[in-house]
């Protein structure tokens, strides 16, 4: 489903250059549940943009779904509506209702009928748990139940992948949870997902494979029973002290 | 701090009223000074007055007749040779009876309530504000979007056109257009004053508008793009919508200046309401009060609009 080669990411600017993705090579097989996890500053959202285009690499090769990202012909629009994307801090859209959230992408996007999109966000909202929520705006949600809404969003466009940046890094601990809930309830509906997270609980019990990133590499990619038990590497064997 | 007792505000009304009173009689001493003689009841008839419409005969002859019927007269004329008497219904009779008329004299008047030419200046100073404030901020949206854009050409067009304009003073820009512009292009000079202030004020939407557009968060477009929306649609349906909320106050305050620079426009003799002003005062010699009437006049409809774009900003400020 994701294949990536030699991936290259550089920022450059006031002199400095970062490598934030250095040479990544993965894939990610379909209804697979891969958890990225590593220091901060160690190009995990990077590499994760880079997956739907929403970074433009410099070089390798990202193929989704069979379709290569840097071919010039291939239209990222259409890629990334195959993408669902949840980031850190919700991003809703706070002059739109939670229900018009869901709604707007599959009528300009997808070009569905008014009806049917509105039918698809109240099932998802329902499934997500947060239909009695439909009519309000997201400044009156709870983090929780706005993360909630956002994945929502990202469903309604029946995407094939999803890719999560630290979906619970801004919740308060309490609203962890429910939102966690969500994100396995679709890992057992057999959803591709690629997670950036810090709850190593969730890559224990959800994930297929973990991946452990520093300095833009990937050092560690193994089943979180043998990495949570016997990482290989020194670095993850340090990071895994750190946050356990 | 709570239990510190605020100190009384009366005083401070108080000295206010006086302060005001006192700016009041100042101005009722100076003019005293300058021996002017204020005379407010000339001022009504150039908002609005009562017409004389002539009424006239339409063949010779001799006054034979006048009947009152209702509010108006039916004047009787019968011709001096042979033929039917014709009646002449006027609300006011300017001839006797037994009186001697030829033909096509004014035998009475009616009268008509015509709009003055303070009112007709206010309306034409609306609606060249109005159209130019519309097509400027036309502009200024194409403006702020190439302002943004990616593309050097579109990017340092439009940054020329916003200091040239924003670099120069409106007057000036005002003679360009009417005298360069409006010659080579052969426009009128109405034309020429809309083309000069919507130009204007595009200038200074532009940089309202790039500001606002620059203040929504990243994540917002990052968000709309990830769902697969092209950059067009990410800017119609999630930038431009919230940037809009954002820029409502100052572009409130941009229409409401260009409604008093608009003024600046009866220096190609547009009639305009400062147009209008000037006109009358030749007439009347009511100086003073043409000069405040026409500042109330711009005070109200500035007034009145910035009442309505408060109204409408609170509406936006629902999903807050
Ligand atoms: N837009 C940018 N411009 C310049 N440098 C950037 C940019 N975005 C990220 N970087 C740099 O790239 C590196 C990787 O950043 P990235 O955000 O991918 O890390 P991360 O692993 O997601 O960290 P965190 O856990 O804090 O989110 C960092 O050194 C960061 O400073
Ligand atoms: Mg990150």
């Amino acid at each position: 489903m994701i294949e990536v080669k030699h991936l290259i990411k550089v920022f450059e600017g006031r002199g400095q250059v970062v490598r934030a993705v250095d040479d990544i090579s993965t894939q990610v097989a379909k209804g697979e549940v891969v958890v990225i996890i590593g220091p901060s500053g160690s190009g995990k959202s990077t590499f994760l943009r880079c997956l739907n285009g929403l970074e433009e690499f410099n070089d390798g090769q990202v193929v989704i779904d069979g379709i290569d990202l840097a071919e010039s012909k291939t239209n990222l629009n259409a890629v990334r509506r195959e993408v669902g994307m949840v980031f850190q801090h919700f991003n809703l859209f706070p002059h739109k209702t939670v229900l018009e959230n869901v709604t707007l992408a599959q009528r300009v996007v997808r070009k569905r009928k008014p009806a049917e999109a509105a039918e698809r966000a109240m099932k998802l909202l329902t499934k997500v748990g947060i239909a009695e929520k439909a009519n309000e705006y997201p400044s009156r949600l709870s983090g929780g139940q706005q993360q909630r809404v956002a994945i929502a969003r990202a469903l309604a466009m029946d995407p094939k992948v999803m890719l999560f940046d630290e979906p619970t890094s801004a919740l308060d601990p309490e609203m962890v949870g429910e939102v966690l809930d969500v994100m396995k309830q679709l890992a057992r509906e057999g959803m591709t997902m690629a997670v950036v997270t810090h709850e190593m609980g969730f890559a224990r019990e959800v994930a297929n494979r973990v991946l452990f990133m520093d300095f833009g590499r990937i050092l560690e990619d193994a089943p979180p029973a043998q990495f949570f038990t016997a990482p290989r590497e020194p670095r993850a064997q340090t990071f895994l002290k750190q946050v356990l | 701090m709570s239990l510190k007792r605020h100190p009384a505000q009366w005083p401070w009304h108080g000295l206010l009223v006086v302060i005001l009173l006192g700016l009041a009689i100042g101005l009722w001493v100076a003019t005293k000074r300058v021996n002017y003689e204020w005379r407010w009841e000339r001022v009504p008839q150039y908002f609005a007055y009562r017409a004389e419409v002539p009424q006239d005969t339409p063949i010779s002859g001799q006054v034979s007749a006048i009947a009152p019927e209702g509010r108006s007269h039916r004047i009787v004329i019968t011709p001096e040779g042979s033929g039917p008497p014709v009646t002449v219904t006027a609300e006011q009779a300017q001839v006797a009876v037994g009186a001697t008329v030829a033909e096509n004299d004014t035998v009475g008047v009616n009268f008509e309530w015509r709009v003055g030419p303070l009112t007709q200046g206010l309306w034409v100073t609306i609606w060249i504000s109005f159209v130019s404030g519309f097509v400027g901020l036309v502009i200024g949206l194409i403006t702020g979007l190439c302002r943004i854009s990616k593309n050097p050409a579109l990017r340092g067009l439009a940054v020329l056109y916003i200091e040239l304009i924003r670099g120069t003073p409106l007057l000036v820009q005002i003679f360009i257009f009417y005298f360069f512009i409006g010659t080579v292009l052969n426009l009128d000079r109405t034309v020429a004053g809309i083309g000069a202030l919507a130009l204007f004020v595009g200038a200074y939407t532009a940089e309202i508008i790039r500001a606002g557009i620059q203040s929504i968060p990243k994540g917002q477009s990052e968000a709309a793009r990830s769902l697969g929306m092209s950059a067009a649609e990410t800017m119609i349906h999630i930038v431009l919508p919230q940037a809009f909320k954002r820029v409502l106050p100052p572009l409130a305050g941009q229409f409401i200046s260009l409604i008093k620079d608009s003024s600046l426009v009866s220096v190609i003799a547009i009639t305009d309401l400062t147009k209008s002003g000037r006109e009358i005062i030749t007439a009347s010699f009511a100086t003073f009060e043409i000069w405040f009437t026409v500042a109330i006049l711009y005070l109200l409809v500035t007034s009145v609009l910035s009442q309505l774009l408060f109204w409408l900003e609170r509406r936006f400020a629902r999903s807050d």
